[in-house]
């Protein structure tokens, strides 16, 4: 009596006794619910088709003739060797790109250990030590590929970034620019291609040039230059023995985010 | 007895105070809805194998035939077929290199499809292949691979990749 006395009273302001039980035991079922069909790691997947009926595509490499003046076709090729990155196509190259390459290692049973390491093409197998166990990091503790521009000296090469989200910023004959005045108008490495005006220098930050970020605003620039070729969505990537698979996987995001959905994939022989 | 507990006293009736705890439930809920698929997933992922990250949107429809590739063996639907030292072992002057126990095995499979086709129980043979490779593994290992698909006939390949976060 007196318990159901207070349960009306306490309806009102003070306290609430909104029954929640019932609530929380819904919310208990669904959690593993939802944990069960969550996706934490999305896989998706990169579609690539060979020429059908012909069988490997070496056969198919050699059938085709890589010099046809007739026709008005590109070739256009993405050449990826261990210390170069270029651009080539029928009439001819673009300059190579030279690149330093740089390892993240994370040791996989300290987190904390992250290493940043320069990778040295004359000596493949080599890797940093881990500070945790003194031994070599294993190959698969790389967790990111980074590579930057360079010449021919071996000195990296700079670029403006926008600073809010690390896009790349060109002139408007798509070359990188190292600096920027009030005033000026640039383009943002996007597609479709973003120009700004600069109002305040500050947006701006000068960066060590990503490979990656070059090779995707020429592809941009070669693609705004052939669009009547007929074969305008087509690149190559060839690439020598013992480039890593990571780096091929880049490659061809960057070809189709610059507007070259069909890719194929060749080898450089050396 | 039921003091009406404004300041001193707490009313013995209120019990369990569960607002916050009805709030993380609420965050985990939601986050938890945040990463729902329907569709389940249809590859399955082992431990030494690491896709690459990439910007492909393209979500796996159809459930093929399945090569992984790790840094120590090539698997054809989960099952070790050749060591991957094996493959890198194939001189790469080879115009045509050929990895011969894999091809064996998708011949096998190919055989299996037409079979189906035959049957009725596919429409056509469609040639479409799943490869994970670890992003670890040299571009020779991937062309070897890939040469030995084209040759027994899978000439749509689909390499898994990791989604990048948005």
């Amino acid at each position: 009596m007196a318990r159901k006395k207070m349960m009306s009273e306490g309806g009102g302001g003070h306290g609430g006794d909104m029954d929640l039980k019932p609530f929380i035991n819904f919310l208990i079922v669904l959690v593993p619910v939802l944990m069960l069909s969550a996706e934490f790691a999305k896989i998706s997947i990169i579609t690539l088709k060979l020429p059908e009926n012909r069988g490997s595509q070496t056969t198919t490499a050699q059938q085709t003739p890589p010099l046809n003046s007739e026709d008005d076709k590109l070739m256009l090729t993405m050449i990826v060797t261990d210390s170069v990155v270029t651009l080539g196509a029928k009439g001819g190259f673009l300059p190579s790109m030279w690149y330093k390459e740089f390892h993240r290692y994370v040791s996989s049973t300290n987190k904390e250990d992250v290493v940043m390491w320069e990778f040295n093409p004359v000596k493949p197998d080599d890797r940093p030590i881990c500070k945790e166990t003194g031994k070599p990091f294993k190959v698969g503790e790389r967790q990111d590929i980074l590579l930057e521009v360079t010449d021919e000296n071996r000195n990296i090469q700079k670029c403006m970034y926008l600073k809010k989200d690390g896009k790349m910023i060109t002139d408007e004959s798509f070359l990188p620019i190292t600096s920027v005045s009030p005033g000026q108008t640039v383009y943002v490495l996007c597609n479709p291609r973003k120009s700004i005006q600069v109002t305040n220098p500050a947006d701006f930050e000068l960066r060590n040039l990503n490979a990656y970020d070059e090779m995707k605003n020429r592809l941009m620039k070669v693609k705004d230059r052939f669009k009547e070729a007929s074969d305008a969505n087509d690149v190559i990537i060839a690439a020598e023995d013992q480039v890593a698979y990571d780096k091929i996987v880049q490659l061809m995001d960057i070809a189709r985010e610059a507007d070259f959905p069909n890719i194929s994939i060749a080898k450089l022989r050396s | 007895m039921i003091t009406r507990g404004r300041g001193k006293s707490i009313p013995k009736s209120t019990g369990l105070i569960i607002t916050s705890l009805i709030d993380y439930f609420s965050i985990v809920v939601i986050y938890l809805m945040k990463s729902y698929s329907a569709e389940g997933s249809i590859l399955t992922n082992s431990d030494n194998l690491v896709l690459p990250n990439s910007n492909a949107k393209t979500t796996p429809k159809d459930v093929n035939i399945q090569i992984a590739v790790t840094s120590d063996m090539v698997l054809v639907d989960n099952k070790p077929i050749v060591p991957t030292e094996d493959v890198r072992k194939i001189p790469s002057t080879d115009p045509d290199p050929t990895v011969t126990k894999l091809k064996e095995r998708l011949e096998k499979a190919y055989v299996q499809e037409q079979e189906m086709v035959k049957l009725g129980a596919s429409n056509s043979v469609t040639g479409t292949i799943t490869i994970q490779i670890d992003k670890n593994v040299p571009f020779d290992v991937l062309f070897k691979i890939m040469n030995t698909c084209g040759k027994v006939g899978y000439n749509n390949m689909n390499f898994a990749v990791l989604s990048r976060e948005e």
